[in-house]
């Protein structure tokens, strides 16, 4: 049998356990709202992040490589503005805005993209 | 002692709790490989170990696979084309054009690995396409017959019939890449996953909470990532096939990267997307090249024709087809019902 006190014990941490997972589920339903992050990634490394909702003056930034992408970062909005890669698949993409939207310039292999998902589909066979 | 044993209790499920919550969200990794982008969303908690796995399989594929880069084996294959020596290969290259062989005769050579020649003249995949000569077509087609590769499972051997013929497995690798992360991710206990191979995709089981996942066709007039209908998959393969992937202007004619081994030119079928609902994505990726090729009705005879294989083709007319085993799940999202759809048999 338990001690009366393994029993306040197991209580409190579970209480505690609980508290904190809920805790955190309030914290990211919270974030859900606002929080509209950014990233820039080349050749599979991070470049930079932003939070696109804290950005206040667009921004150009200048990634290179086999050839050159210029990024325009906007409050809630990021694109590639120009790039001097062949097929501008990636010009052409526009902007992003919102959750799950990426833009790939493969000859350059770089990435922008939105995190987080989509609301109403998981990814596109293209 | 019993203390310990209870708060070791504790302590274990708040570890399980915690790893849960990490799980929740899922995880996403992109990389480069084949040519094209990887994504992968993955729920486990292990992900990221995993998805470094699936990824550096993938490159080990590439690298034995491809012929845009010198020294893979497939180049081995190629260069002693004609010379009569069987080349030893790898049994997963076996695999692959095993399987590329019987699609080619089911396509009735509309599917062609043989093809590489033609994609070696027009340049598809390289950063300077070309149109070639149609003298240069006229020789280069003596060339394509997926009938002149022989294969010896015994001795895990191939070899070309004709000196300058070259496979290129481009049309078929991405998919079998797809089966191979499936494999891997069960084979790590995880069960709800998807990969992104350049936009084929492989859904492993459902979502966390039991729902398919939805996948978006791609419209194919529209940048990517604008999709003009949605599908509800759980353990399938969605690959598409489209004439704005790979594809260059020139006096206003738009020339694509899926060449028709009749003409030598880009196919021209009428279709410009199909894609192809499969168990395996190998099969998904060898059929959208086939039928995009074959056209409208011997398309979809051929998909009617393979039990469990459903189809969407998109024609130049702007017209959606979809196959019986779809009708119901189907959504269109194309706002601008600048697309119409008609119901298929």
């Amino acid at each position: 049998m338990l001690k009366k006190g393994d029993v306040i014990l197991v209580i409190a941490v579970i209480a505690l356990i609980a508290g904190a997972f809920l805790f955190s589920n309030l914290m990211r339903n919270q974030d859900a709202g606002k929080d509209k992050s950014a990233e820039i990634i080349q050749n599979e490394t991070l470049v930079r992040s932003f939070d696109l909702s804290k950005v206040t003056t667009p921004e150009d930034i200048t990634v290179t490589g086999k050839y050159r992408n210029v990024i325009r970062v906007e409050q809630g909005r990021i694109r590639f503005l120009e790039a001097n890669c062949p097929d501008q698949v990636c010009v052409k993409t526009g902007w992003l805005q919102n959750n799950g939207d990426i833009a790939v310039c493969l000859p350059n292999r770089t990435i922008i993209k939105i995190i987080g998902k989509a609301e109403n589909i998981d990814i596109v066979s293209y | 002692m019993r203390k310990l044993k209870v708060l070791c209790l504790v302590l274990l499920i708040s570890i399980l709790t915690v790893s849960c919550t990490q799980v929740e969200n899922g995880y996403d990794a992109q990389g480069f490989a084949m040519g094209t982008v990887i994504t992968q969303h993955i729920f486990s908690a292990n992900a990221e170990k995993i998805t470094g796995k699936v990824l550096d399989k993938i490159k080990q594929l590439e690298k034995i696979m491809t012929i845009n880069a010198p020294g893979s084996e497939v180049d081995f294959l190629n260069a002693s084309a004609g010379n009569g020596k069987w080349v030893k290969l790898d049994p997963e290259i076996i695999y692959v054009m095993k399987k590329a062989l019987d699609f080619g005769a089911r396509s009735n050579g509309a599917f062609d690995i043989t093809v590489g020649p033609l994609v070696k003249a027009w340049g598809i995949f390289t950063d300077h396409p070309k149109i070639p000569s149609p003298a240069a077509l006229v020789q280069l087609k003596k060339l394509i017959n997926y009938k002149d590769l022989s294969i010896d499972e015994s001795t895990s051997s191939a070899r070309l019939r004709l000196k300058g013929q070259i496979v290129d497995l481009g049309g078929i690798a991405k998919g079998y890449a797809g089966d191979v992360a499936k494999e891997i991710y069960l084979k790590n206990g995880v069960t709800s996953a998807y990969i992104s191979l350049g936009g084929n995709i492989v859904a492993l089981g459902s979502k966390p909470d039991g729902t398919p996942w939805n996948v978006g066709i791609q419209n194919p007039r529209l940048p990517n990532g604008k999709y003009l209908a949605v599908i509800p998959v759980q353990n399938k393969s969605v690959v598409t096939s489209g004439d704005y992937e790979r594809f260059f202007m020139k006096n206003n004619i738009r020339y694509h990267h899926i060449l028709d081994t009749k003409t030598g030119y880009p196919s021209d079928s009428g279709l410009i997307s199909t894609s192809i609902i499969s168990d395996l994505s190998i099969d998904g990726d060898a059929l959208s090249t086939s039928t995009f090729v074959l056209g409208l009705e011997k398309g979809m005879a051929l998909i009617e024709s393979l039990p469990g294989v459903e189809a969407i083709f998109i024609t130049k007319d702007k017209k959606i087809y979809v196959t019986s085993g779809l009708k119901d799940i189907i959504t269109f999202t194309d706002d601008g019902k600048e697309f119409t759809y008609v119901e298929k048999r």
